[in-house]
């Protein structure tokens, strides 16, 4: 009893890890990319949060001193500077979204089935749907970490340059929102599906690639269009004209019989619409590996055994 | 039979990538659409009238979203050579290497030499096409309603000219050269989007020096008009002093940088040819 028993696990056993080791394995450059992309932007954004911030901010510092007056010099290149790079930062952080999904609908996807790697699989150990699941579950653990790294990093590069930088990047300008907090992990989960949906859909690796990147748009445009509204916003109204109260965003304002109406988000909605925004997007995460799953069971012939 | 085989080449070429030639074509169709919308419906929108506009009571539309969707579409536009890099990398050159469809052709009658100028040729003519629509469509949407100035936008100062067909051309040589060097689709597909967006990183952060600067210097402090490229301003023992491109440089520079994109794609498709003769000597 306990030989056949061993046997049995013996032979079923190693069939696991294999199909990850494998993966691993193909994937190789593509890991080696992930890990350097990540490293070099993370190594971008501690700069940015020791030095290249404290050389601007002296630079402010000197030029506030100056006041108006005209002959007073400042560091102006360190600003510039500081500005340049945060931008190349945040940007780098939020195209994740689009690298991961090109990544997925060409190379983890869609090439294995237009060149029939993934039917030769499916004929081996691996069930169509375990193969799925593990090349959606160890992407995400890596996309999950890296991703999930490099927003905590810029979040603390953005707060190092908080009221020392006057020009820095309010909270909920469009790039940096999304680069400070998990909303762009949820966003490359969002990709790795998109893509993989798209090429379980197209089955051709330029095409699906291409599918992708749309779908991962559409995602993104869906979530900035729905974001302001995520939570309840805050509301003014009196007569003349008057801004929203400092630090906070302005989601509307005009004028209704003679009173003028602002409404907006102040700084404490922060953190409810980051958390709001990363909830929905990772329901659409959700629906989108569901889809997954059910083209895979269409390719695949309702008898493909779970 | 040679008069056959020139209708068939490019006929051929344009059947491969007809799903790409449609992309194109719906990119340039779109944004030339969205820039007329912009200015004919978006900023002639009368609900910025009540409103207090400050210093902007000459350009009610910069209220509205006019100036954000604006500047999305000039984004679109000065960064669509990374596409066309990824097009020409993945889908013209390096899928075809990969995939033997290109050794096929040659053993068809198709000489490689011919194969490999019927695809830079073609999709050459569309890139210029749909470039130069784009450009004048751009100038009219953006001289209509000023949002914001080349001196202070770079892909303003992008799209305001023949640069955008320069990048164009120069991403469908790069593209072509790293699918014939790397010979697999998508290494070489983001190897030239990388390429690509190098240069043009590269090239921007160099712009301001393509051009000598006016330098202007005065014992007191002095107002310098607003459509200026400050460089620099400070002072020194003399007083005061300040580096600056006037309006009248962006041709200058504009062109300079052109010729400058043109000459790396005039380079990158003679390292194709010569790569495809290496390639093919080796082979015999």
């Amino acid at each position: 009893m306990t030989t056949t028993a061993m046997t049995a696990g013996d032979l079923s056993a190693p069939a696991r890890p294999r199909l990850t080791r494998w993966l691993l394995r193909l994937h190789r450059p593509a890991l080696c990319v992930w890990t350097a992309l990540v490293l070099a932007a993370a190594a971008l954004l501690l700069l940015l949060h020791g030095p290249l911030t404290d050389a601007a901010a002296e630079g402010w510092r000197q030029y506030n001193h100056c006041a108006f007056n005209a002959s007073c010099t400042y560091d102006q290149k360190a600003i510039l500077r500081y500005k340049d790079w945060y931008n190349y930062a945040t940007l780098t952080v939020c195209a994740l979204p689009f690298l991961v999904a090109a990544w997925a609908g060409g190379a983890l996807i869609g090439r294995e089935l237009e060149s029939g790697t993934a039917r030769l699989a499916w004929a081996q150990s691996s069930t169509p749907v375990r193969w799925l699941t593990v090349r959606l579950a160890v992407p995400a653990v890596a996309v999950t970490v890296g991703a999930g790294l490099l927003a905590w990093l810029h979040q603390l590069a953005w707060s190092a340059g908080q009221g020392r930088i006057d020009t820095a990047p309010q909270w909920y300008v469009l790039f940096t929102f999304h680069a400070n907090g998990p909303t762009i992990v949820a966003l490359t989960l969002a990709g790795l599906a998109a893509g993989a949906l798209a090429g379980l859909l197209l089955r051709r690796t330029l095409p699906a690639l291409g599918l992708a990147l749309l779908l991962t748009g559409a995602v993104c445009v869906t979530t900035q269009a729905l974001l302001p509204h995520l939570w309840p916003t805050l509301g003014r109204t009196g007569p003349g004209y008057f801004y929203s109260p400092s630090r906070s965003w302005q989601v509307s304002g005009g004028e209704i019989a003679d009173q003028y109406h602002v409404t907006y988000h102040p700084y404490s909605h922060y953190w409810p619409l980051q958390l709001t925004t990363t909830a929905l997007v990772l329901a659409m995460t959700a629906l989108l590996t569901l889809a997954c799953f059910l083209v895979l069971r269409r390719l695949t012939g309702k008898a493909a055994p779970r | 039979m040679s008069a056959t085989m020139l209708t068939g080449l490019p006929r051929t070429v344009l059947r491969l990538h007809r799903s790409a030639l449609l992309a194109w074509t719906v990119f340039v169709a779109g944004m030339s659409g969205w820039l007329v919308w912009l200015t004919e419906v978006t900023a002639k929108n009368p609900e910025p009238q009540g409103l207090l506009c400050f210093d902007a009571c000459g350009q009610p539309y910069v209220l509205l979203d006019f100036a954000t969707e604006m500047q999305w579409a000039c984004t679109l536009i000065g960064y669509c050579f990374v596409g066309i890099a990824a097009f020409a990398g993945g889908a013209l050159t390096g899928r075809e290497l990969e995939s033997g469809t290109a050794q096929l052709a040659w053993t068809q009658g198709v000489s490689p030499v011919r194969w490999l100028a019927a695809k830079l040729a073609l999709p050459a003519v569309a890139l210029t096409v749909g470039g130069t629509v784009l450009v004048l469509v751009f100038r009219w949407a953006s001289t209509a309603h000023r949002t914001q100035d080349w001196t202070t936008s770079a892909t303003m100062f992008t799209d305001r000219g023949p640069l955008v067909v320069a990048y164009a051309l120069c991403a469908l040589a790069v593209g072509t050269l790293t699918g014939l060097l790397l010979r697999r689709a998508l290494a070489s597909l983001g190897a030239a989007a990388a390429v690509m967006l190098l240069l043009y990183t590269v090239l921007t952060s160099f712009r301001v020096h393509l051009w000598p600067t006016v330098t202007r210097t005065g014992p007191h402090a002095f107002d310098l008009p607003d459509n200026v490229w400050l460089v620099s301003e400070g002072s020194n023992a003399h007083g005061r002093f300040a580096t600056y491109h006037p309006a009248s440089h962006y041709w200058p520079l504009h062109l300079t940088e052109t010729a400058i994109v043109l000459t790396v794609a005039a380079l990158a498709v003679l390292a194709s040819f010569r790569v495809l003769r290496h390639r093919l000597e080796s082979r015999v």
